[in-house]
């Protein structure tokens, strides 16, 4: 299974992971999810949330969990995996995730699971950048 | 023996500080540090229930043997995403 994971602290450049796909004939399923930063917390307005991480032991854990995705849906060809750290404003991505398989179930399945376990095990957390509505307007 | 603790996110407010050493005798565990920590920062009883803790990159458990110069790591519940 190719597996390619990044923590990166500069805005996602979609387009450019979009590029870097890579699928085989035998794949009929590419599954991209994205996650961005909500304009509240609870009852409050934010400006954007800051990602703090233990990053030797992220990365450890997040390969933990792609050999555990391996063994649970082997016939996933690959997962890519990128997380921001540091601030993220208000309606940027925090979290980009592709899953290539040849259906679009286990494509599902392993993206679900992948987010959730990751939210149980890495060591990455958030504080919300408090900010006025106008700063908290995500970009259109 | 010397044992490094880390602490992230929310708990260096409560350790009031983001690392610090522990002296502890031989054979003791994870359990033994833990209870150090709470003695010297009592804050971190309120969050007995909730607290993280890993030996270098690995979860571990009070029972976990410590060695010299193991380093520890506190934390609050996750929330990548």
């Amino acid at each position: 299974m190719r597996r390619d994971l990044q923590l990166v602290r500069e805005p996602l450049n979609e387009e450019a992971l979009r590029r870097g796909r890579s699928a085989s004939s035998g794949a009929g399923a590419v599954l991209q999810f994205l996650g961005i930063v909500r304009g509240s917390e609870g009852d409050d307005s934010i400006r954007a949330l800051d990602y703090e991480a233990f990053e030797p032991m992220a990365v450890h854990q997040f390969e933990k969990l792609f050999d555990a995705l391996e063994r649970r849906w082997p016939v996933v060809e690959s997962v890519r995996l990128v997380h921001r750290l540091g601030t993220v404003a208000v309606g940027e991505a925090s979290l980009w995730v592709e899953i290539v398989s040849p259906h679009r179930g286990e494509a599902f399945q392993a993206c679900q699971w992948l987010i959730d376990e990751m939210k149980q095990v890495v060591p990455i957390w958030k504080k919300a950048v408090s900010g006025g509505m106008q700063d908290a307007t995500a970009p259109s | 023996m010397k044992i490094p603790v880390r602490y992230w996110s929310w708990f260096k407010d409560l350790a009031g500080t983001d690392h610090e050493v522990h002296e502890l005798p031989p054979q003791a565990r994870l359990g033994d540090l833990m209870e150090l920590i709470r003695r010297r920062h009592p804050r971190f009883e309120e969050v007995r229930k909730s607290t993280l803790v890993a030996v270098g990159v690995e979860y571990q458990a009070d029972d976990h043997p410590l060695e010299d110069g193991n380093e520890v790591s506190l934390f609050p519940p996750v929330q990548g995403g």
